[in-house]
C-alpha cells in the first residue's frame, strides 16, 4: 500500500501519542491517582487511528470502554480527555464521567459506554437523524468481539440493513472478552460475517496493519456516506494489558502474548518508515519527543486541576427541575 | 365542548404536535402503517411520510436506543412500546442510557424522549399484557413518569411530554382508550408533576391514577350519597415525581389516607407516597395509611384469577370505611 509519507508520519504521531497517553494512564492508576476501572487500549492503536482518519466534522463516533484513543482522534485536548479520566472538573464531562463515559459532543463524541453494546442501538438514532435531517453525517461505533453477543448487536444491524442507515461498526476483534475467547464464544472466527444476515456486508483485516484499517474503514465511510448503507469492519488485533489494568490476564498463555508484541502496530509502522528512508531516526525521535511534552503537559493539567464540587452532585439530573440535597 | 375519548385525544396530540414542530418524529412496532395496536398513532404515516414516521422490527431496544440517539441530535422521538409489559426488553436503555445521558455528559445533551405504552389490567391478556409497571421507574433518577387518566390529560400531557426536555415514560392505561370526555380542540400542555383535586372532601383523601381513579371517583360518589363519609379524591397525572404539596394539604385537612394503584403492593409507588406522608405529616394523620393494591400476585388468565387480584371498588370502599372507623 502507498500512502504518503506526511499521512503515514501523521499516523505514527496518533499512534504514538495513544500508546504514552495508555501507559502514562496505567502508571498513574498504579499510583493511585485515577479511580475506579481503567481498560486500556495499548496494541490496538492502529485499529483506533487507521478508522478515525475517516472522521469528519460533523460525524459522530460512539468510542467503547477501550477507547481513550478513539477519544483523543476526534480532536478534543489530550489535557480534556486525560482529566476526566483523572476525575477533574477540567475533563471533558467534568470529572462526573471517567474513563469508560468520555464525551464531547461538540466535536461528535457522543460518549462511550459501561453496558457493552448498548450503543449499538444510540448509534441507529444518529444514523437516523442524518436522514431525517438530511445531512451526510456518518456514525461510527466501536465494539469488541464479546460484545458480539449482546442482543442491541442484532437488533442494530437489523435496523441499520432495513434503513440503509450511515454507519461503520467498528469491531475490534482482540480475541477475548475478559477471559473467554471469541472463538469459544462465537461459531464464525471471522465476526465480520455476522452481518450477512442483515445484508450489512463485512471485512475482516488486519487490525495492526494501520494503512489497511484505513483503507477498510474508508471504503466503508463512503459507502455510508454515499447513502449505501452500513458495513462492519473487523479489525483483528490483540490487548496487550489484563482486561482492566490491574487484571493479571492469567487466563492466557505467555506466548501468545510475546508472539502478539512481536506484531506491534507502532513498531511496524517505525519500521515501514525506516527501511525505505521515508523518516530517519531524527526525524521519528523529534516525533516521540513531541509527544511526550504533549502527555506531561496533560498529566501536570490533570493532577492539578481540581476535583468537582458536591453541588455538582446535584446538577443535571433533569432539565428545568431541581433535586434536593443532603 | 367536543367530547373525544382517550386514544383520539392521544392521537390529536400526536397530530397537532407533528405539525407544530418539524423535530418530533414517532417510532416504533406497528405504528405506521396500521396506526398502532391500539390506533394512537392512526393517520400520522399519510400526513408526515415515512421519515417522521417509522414502523420497527421487533426490536425494543433499538427503538429506544434510536430514540435517544435522535433526541442527542435534536430530535424529538415519541417512540411506542406497544405493551408496557416489554419494556423489559428496553429497560437497559431507559435505565442506563436516557435516564443518565444528560447527568454522566455534564449536561452535554438532553434525552427528550417521550417512551408511550400500553399498560394496566382488565383486557383479559394475562401475565405479559397486564402489568403495571410505574413501580419499576421510581427507583431511577433522571426519568419522569407521567400517567393520565382522563382523554382531557392524554392530550394535554402528551403535548407537554413532547415539550418537556427530559426523557419521559408515558403511562397509558389500555382500559382507558375507550372512554370519552371533553378534549378542547386547539393543542394545550398541561404542567408535569401537578396532580388535580377531581374531587373535594373532608373525611378522606384518596390518591389514585389511571384507572383506578375511575372507581376511586365512583366510590366517592356512593360513599357519600349512602353514608355521608366525604372523600377528597386526587388523580396524580404524573407519578414520577408524584405532587407531594397537593397531597399533604390535603391530608393535613382529612387526616386519613388511602392509596389506591394498580400494581402489586409490595414497594408499589404507594409504598412511596405512605412513607412520605408519615415523613412529613405524621402529625395531621388521625389513622394508619392504608393502601389498596393488587395482590402480590402475577395477572393470571381466567377471569377469575385476574379479578381477585386486580383491586376495585369494593376494596377502595372497605379501605375508606377502615380509616374512617379507625
Ligand atoms: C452488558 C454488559 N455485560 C457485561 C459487562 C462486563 N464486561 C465489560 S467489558 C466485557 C468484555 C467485553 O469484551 P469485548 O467486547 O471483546 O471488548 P474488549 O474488552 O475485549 O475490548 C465484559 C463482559 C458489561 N460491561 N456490560
Ligand atoms: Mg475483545
Amino acid at each position: 500500500m502507498s500512502t504518503d509519507k506526511q499521512t503515514l508520519l501523521d499516523y505514527y504521531r496518533k499512534m504514538v501519542l495513544i500508546r504514552r497517553f495508555e501507559e502514562t494512564m496505567e502508571e498513574h492508576a498504579r499510583k493511585g491517582y485515577i479511580p475506579g476501572f481503567l481498560h486500556l487500549g495499548i496494541g490496538q492503536e492502529a485499529a483506533q487511528v487507521g478508522t478515525m482518519a475517516s472522521f469528519q466534522p460533523g460525524d459522530y463516533v460512539l468510542p467503547d470502554h477501550r477507547s481513550h484513543g478513539v477519544c483523543l482522534m476526534v480532536g478534543t485536548p489530550t489535557r480534556e480527555v486525560m482529566a476526566e479520566i483523572f476525575g477533574k472538573k477540567t475533563g471533558t464531562n467534568g470529572g462526573r464521567g471517567g474513563s469508560m463515559h468520555v464525551a464531547d459532543f461538540k466535536r461528535g463524541n457522543v460518549g462511550n459506554n459501561a453496558i457493552q453494546g448498548s450503543t449499538m442501538a444510540t448509534a441507529c438514532g444518529l444514523a437516523l437523524a442524518a436522514q431525517v435531517k438530511k445531512t451526510k453525517s456518518v456514525t461510527f461505533e466501536f465494539i469488541g468481539d464479546g460484545t458480539v453477543g449482546r442482543g442491541e448487536f442484532h437488533e442494530s444491524l437489523n435496523l441499520a440493513g432495513i434503513w440503509k442507515l450511515p454507519i461503520v461498526y467498528v469491531l475490534v476483534n482482540n480475541g477475548y472478552a475478559i477471559s473467554t475467547r471469541a472463538t469459544d464464544a462465537h461459531p464464525l472466527a471471522d465476526l465480520a460475517k455476522m452481518g450477512c444476515a442483515y445484508k450489512v456486508p463485512g471485512i475482516t483485516v488486519d487490525g495492526n496493519d494501520v494503512e489497511a484499517v484505513q483503507a477498510a474503514a474508508k471504503e466503508a465511510t463512503d459507502r455510508a456516506r454515499r447513502g449505501d448503507g452500513a458495513t462492519i469492519i473487523e479489525l483483528k488485533t490483540y490487548r496487550w494489558q489484563g482486561h482492566f489494568s490491574g487484571d493479571p490476564a492469567s487466563y492466557r498463555p505467555e506466548e501468545e502474548v510475546k508472539a502478539w508484541k512481536e506484531k506491534c502496530p507502532i513498531k511496524r509502522l517505525r519500521e515501514k518508515l525506516l527501511k525505505p528512508k521515508m523518516a530517519d531516526e531524527a526525524a521519528l525521535k523529534a516525533i516521540e519527543d513531541d509527544v511526550e511534552r504533549e502527555i506531561q503537559d496533560a498529566l501536570k493539567f490533570s493532577i492539578d486541576s481540581p476535583a468537582p464540587t458536591i453541588a455538582d452532585a446535584l446538577s443535571f439530573v433533569y432539565v428545568g427541575r431541581e433535586v434536593t440535597g443532603k | 365542548m367536543r367530547t373525544l375519548n382517550y386514544k383520539e385525544a392521544l392521537n390529536e396530540a400526536l397530530h397537532q404536535e407533528m405539525a407544530n414542530d418539524s423535530r418530533v418524529i414517532v417510532l416504533g412496532e406497528d405504528v405506521a402503517r396500521m396506526g398502532g395496536d391500539f390506533g394512537v398513532t392512526m393517520g400520522l404515516l399519510d400526513k408526515f411520510g415515512p421519515d417522521r414516521v417509522r414502523d420497527t422490527p421487533l426490536s425494543e431496544a433499538a427503538i429506544i436506543g434510536a430514540a435517544n440517539g435522535a433526541a442527542f441530535c435534536g430530535l424529538r422521538p415519541v417512540a411506542e412500546i406497544m405493551f408496557a409489559d416489554f419494556i423489559t426488553e428496553c429497560y437497559d436503555q431507559l435505565v442506563n442510557n436516557s435516564a443518565k445521558a444528560r447527568y454522566m455528559f455534564n449536561g452535554q445533551v438532553m434525552a427528550p424522549i417521550v417512551v408511550r405504552t400500553a399498560s394496566g389490567a382488565g383486557f383479559r391478556a394475562a401475565y405479559h399484557h397486564s402489568q403495571n409497571i410505574e413501580a419499576w421507574f421510581m427507583n431511577i433518577p433522571g426519568l419522569t413518569v407521567v400517567a393520565p387518566a382522563t382523554p382531557h390529560d392524554a392530550k394535554g400531557l402528551l403535548i407537554a411530554s413532547i415539550r418537556d426536555d427530559n426523557p419521559i415514560i408515558f403511562l397509558e392505561h389500555k382500559m382507558l382508550y375507550g372512554t370519552s370526555g371533553e378534549v378542547p380542540e386547539e393543542p394545550y400542555a398541561l404542567p408535569i408533576g401537578v396532580a388535580e383535586v377531581k374531587r373535594p372532601g373532608t373525611d378522606v383523601t384518596i390518591v389514585s391514577s389511571m384507572k383506578q381513579l375511575h372507581y376511586a371517583l365512583a366510590v366517592a360518589d356512593q360513599l357519600a350519597a349512602e353514608e355521608e363519609i366525604s372523600c377528597e379524591v386526587i388523580d396524580l397525572r404524573t407519578i414520577k415525581p408524584f405532587d407531594k404539596a397537593t397531597i399533604l394539604s390535603s391530608v393535613k385537612k382529612t387526616g386519613r389516607v388511602v392509596l389506591v394503584n394498580e400494581a402489586p403492593k409490595t414497594g408499589s409507588i404507594n409504598a412511596e407516597i405512605s412513607a412520605v406522608i408519615t415523613e412529613e405529616a405524621f402529625r395531621d394523620l388521625k389513622a394508619p395509611v392504608e393502601r389498596v393494591n393488587s395482590l402480590d400476585v402475577p395477572v393470571g388468565f381466567a377471569p377469575v384469577l385476574e379479578d381477585y387480584v386486580i383491586p376495585g371498588p369494593a376494596e377502595i370502599a372497605k379501605a375508606v370505611r377502615k380509616v374512617v372507623d379507625y
